[in-house]
């Protein structure tokens, strides 16, 4: 062999190393056949696109938007909330009741099976709720089921939830994903499934899975809930930046993008032909928050003068382009007991009523506040916000703001740990329940630092989480809201808007946009 | 080449002492890996749960996860992984890293792929050129464009190239041979083994503007490489003596000085690859390829230990294994090599 030649071998043979450790054996894991599935542009399916990812595919490790979107789906639950509604229903359940403030009992409809046959028993919903306490993945939703003791059955059709304190939240709990039933021939008890084989007995049967690029669902023939579905195949396309998301739906290789297009996209999208951009009510929210262990937001009168002067309309002009709602309440918009607390009490923004409330606690301006942010996890535009709240207090001439950011990572840890005066912090409520929407903020022990306990919210609390009783639980809510606009230890600040973007010939984009979960199956094409 | 292997005279004892050498290396990565994704703040529970959960209940979950096991008994688990070839199974998302690196380790490898052969058919002639015509306009244009081609960094070029392009060329489109069955986890192959022609040409139009992006990171190499070693050559004896036999002028260039102004090309297409894995993390995620770098970004901002550390060991172990081919080749083919 000349030498030349034994050079072109020798490099031949590296360049099949790196073949050889990317072409190992394995065969792709995913379930379906693939004839069919994927691709989505034959037969008529809605490609939808979404820049969300998912983590788990067992409902038990997932708790993450992108996982429920496919969980939601695949599985079926004891109860559910139906398209619009915001309090929940039976839906594997035919009835379910509180049959003591303890003890929640459900009849399961008769004949329910899974999407490869095996019949949805008692057991099998005993089986879910055992195991997702027993695994607790760290990174899934047993959080959500604290407070249930354990579960028993009474045949195969009767279900008994035996939870440690009176919680009216607890049916609404079991509508979420977390609640989501799973077949126990499949699924091992104490440890999350691998793979994507994952059977439920949902709208949907995962046809097909590629992790972080597609997930093709199909309409499972074997589904008795009360879903109506208007299509057949749902292709899930996954998109890593935005900017592409956008362009595909601008081509028309997706049929309709939901979650997340930046505003400035969105603006552009609704002046391209052939393109509809709708939007609905969403549950993400904002909130200016006050560590009332750090100086100078200890100070009650210079925690109601920034809700004083803060105008949440110019923020939501400034950096979102309207794509958000004002938001004056800790209870969001469009959940029963909600009230628009804080513009009862401070009205529009006056900087008069502001110094003077500075001046009567003998506080002298401009008030020295810092405001921090982080760029790395509220996406893009929490810059303009953050910005646009320095630029609202500062020309009032009463505040003088210092911003600063930090990486999420070190963010989370510095607010917990009493670090920042002010400091921005976003919310997605697991369910539509007021007490989600307060609780876990204004808790003994919140998930942030604020500083702020009071012992009239957390008897407030207990008494809303102790009954059903709407008219009580309202008070309570009113009640609580009101505390918090006087002790502004929060300013609620907006609440997003769902959107998405549909190509002309997609129906259904409008119901689809749930506050609770994006329905896939109200998608249908002309 | 060192003092030992000279004195050595043999071609195994070199092979060896170079393999030993590879050793220490590598484990030296493995411990830069491990330090740095520890030294970094946050972890994968805090990344996809501090929002939520409060402080005790992070803790409590880290604590289930193995995140406060003490960090010499994480580093043991770590060179198990490492030394059988698992790499475990990501935090994030519970895939196993094994099967990343299979299932995206073909993208990867396309894109690479076409990087070089861009480089490749661009590099030559253009290099070419500019040696045979030194000092003239060609070879002026040539080495400007191959140093701005050098020192344009990818996250310059491919958003450029996006922007330019990218709505004309499909880019964003996402692609669809996921339709085709997976056989050798290289797109355009399993595309073409199933005689999808269609998958072909997507994956091929797709492929087209990010293997450009990458390829000019090492095109610029390429021109000054073969325009040096084509001076070089033309200056040799040989040259002149096919001259005085009267071979012409364009065989002279094209049969002599190509040949051997090739030669170093090959050795150094063999080190670019270092810099094509590097520069294909970014690319990947730019040009939403689905390849291994994409991945790797996403779980670095997932704070996923596992896949990290996985993904960055195996990146290292293929730079390492090919330096040592070419270590290996150099000592076959290059006369000035002695072991």
């Amino acid at each position: 062999m000349s030498r030349n030649k034994r050079v072109v071998a020798a490099a031949a043979v590296a360049f099949l190393a790196i073949g050889a450790s990317a072409c190992g054996g394995k065969k792709d894991n995913s379930s379906g056949s693939g004839d069919n599935g994927g691709g989505g542009a034959k037969g008529g399916a809605v490609i939808v696109g979404t820049t969300d990812s998912v983590s788990s595919l067992d409902p038990a490790g997932a708790y993450d938007y992108g996982s429920w979107e496919i969980v939601d789906s695949v599985y079926q639950k004891v109860m559910h909330f139906e398209t619009g509604a915001v309090t929940p229903t039976p839906d594997a359940a035919k009835s379910c009741t509180f049959t003591d403030p303890k003890t929640y009992t459900c009849e399961l409809q008769p004949g329910l099976t899974f999407s490869n046959g095996d019949p949805l028993t008692a057991a099998s919903v005993k089986f879910t709720f055992d195991r997702m306490l027993k695994i607790a993945a760290p990174n899934g939703p047993s959080s959500l089921l604290a407070n249930l003791d354990n579960t028993t059955t009474s045949g195969t059709g009767t279900v008994v939830f035996h939870i440690k304190n009176p919680d009216s939240t607890f049916p609404s709990v079991l509508a979420t994903d977390a609640g989501a039933i799973v077949d126990e021939k499949v699924f091992p008890a104490d440890k999350l499934l691998d793979g994507s084989g994952i059977i439920g007995s949902g709208p949907y049967t995962l046809d097909k899975y590629t992790a972080k690029q597609q997930a093709s669902l199909k309409a499972n023939p074997k589904y008795k809930g009360t879903a109506k579905l208007n299509n057949s195949q749902v292709v899930l396309q996954y998109f890593s930046e935005p900017s592409a998301l956008k362009q595909a739906v601008k081509d028309g290789t997706v049929t309709a993008a939901f979650r997340s297009l930046s505003p400035t996209d969105i603006q552009d999208l609704k002046k391209t032909s052939g393109i509809q951009v709708l939007d609905g009510t969403g549950t993400q929210k904002r909130y200016m928050v006050f560590d009332a262990k750090v100086k100078p937001s200890d100070q009650k009168a210079v925690r109601q003068a920034v809700a004083q002067v803060i105008d949440r309309a110019g923020i939501a002009k400034e950096a979102y382009d309207d794509t958000v709602a004002p938001l004056y309440s800790m209870v969001g918009n469009g959940i029963e007991g909600h009230t628009e607390a804080f513009k009862d009490k401070y009205g529009a923004p006056d900087t008069a009523k502001a110094k003077a409330l500075l001046t009567a606690a003998g506080i002298t301006t401009p008030v020295q506040l810092a405001y921090a942010w982080t760029p790395s996890h509220y996406g893009a535009e929490s810059a303009d916000e953050a910005t646009t709240i320095k630029r609202q207090l500062e020309a009032t001439g009463l505040f003088k703001v210092t911003l600063s950011s930090t990486e999420w990572q070190q963010y989370q840890k510095d607010e917990k740990s009493d670090t920042y005066a002010s400091y921005m912090i976003g919310w997605f409520p697991d369910l539509p329940d007021p007490d989600n929407d307060v609780a876990p903020f204004l808790t003994k022990e919140p998930f942030l630092g604020t500083g702020y306990v009071n012992p009239q919210i957390l008897s407030l609390l207990s008494k809303e989480q102790g009954t059903t009783d709407k008219t009580v639980r309202d008070q309570a809510f009113a009640e609580i809201q009101k505390i918090v606009a006087e002790d502004v230890p929060i300013i609620p600040l907006w609440q997003g808007k769902q959107t998405v973007v549909v190509r002309d010939g997609v129906t259904g984009a409008d119901k689809a946009l749930d506050p609770t979960m994006f329905r896939f199956y109200e998608l249908g094409t002309k | 080449m060192s003092n030992t292997s000279k004195q050595s005279g043999s071609l195994r004892r070199y092979i060896l002492t170079r393999i030993a050498l590879a050793v220490p290396m590598v484990l030296i990565l493995l411990i830069l890996v491990f330090v740095m994704m520890r030294v970094a703040p946050g972890d994968p529970i805090s990344a996809s749960q501090g929002g939520k959960l409060n402080a005790a209940e992070l803790a409590a979950r880290r604590k289930a996860a193995g995140f406060d096991a003490p960090l010499y008994q994480q580093f043991w688990d770590y060179l198990k992984s490492v030394v059988t070839l698992n790499f475990g199974t990501t935090f994030s998302d519970r895939r196993s890293v094994r099967d990343i690196i299979i299932e995206n380790g073909g993208a990867t490898l396309t894109l690479t792929a076409g990087a070089l052969v861009f480089a490749t058919v661009i590099g030559i002639p253009v290099g070419l050129l500019a040696g045979r015509y030194r000092d003239r306009p060609v070879d002026v244009v040539a080495r400007l464009a191959s140093t701005v081609s050098y020192a344009a960094p990818v996250f310059v070029t491919a958003p450029l190239l996006m922007l330019a392009f990218g709505s004309t060329s499909g880019q964003a489109s996402p692609l669809i041979q996921l339709n085709v069955p997976t056989q050798t986890h290289i797109l355009i192959l399993d595309a073409a083994l199933d005689g999808d022609w269609d998958a072909v040409g997507d994956i091929a139009q797709h492929l087209l503007l990010p293997s450009i992006a990458l390829g000019l990171l090492i095109v610029g190499v390429f021109i000054r490489m073969i325009r040096i070693n084509l001076i070089q050559s033309l200056q040799g004896d040989y040259i002149e003596a096919a001259r005085a036999r009267g071979v012409r002028e364009r065989h002279v260039v094209a049969r002599h000085g190509f040949r051997n102004a090739l030669v170093p090309v090959v050795t150094v297409l063999g080190l670019q690859v270092a810099m094509l894995l590097g520069g294909a993390v970014l690319t990947e995620k730019i040009f939403n390829w689905p390849g291994i770098g994409r991945q790797l970004i996403d779980y670095i901002n997932q704070r996923d230990y596992v896949a990290v550390q996985g993904i960055v060991t195996v990146f290292a172990l293929v730079v390492v294994v090919i330096s040592l081919l070419i270590d290996f080749v150099n000592a076959l083919i290059d006369p000035r090599v002695r072991y």
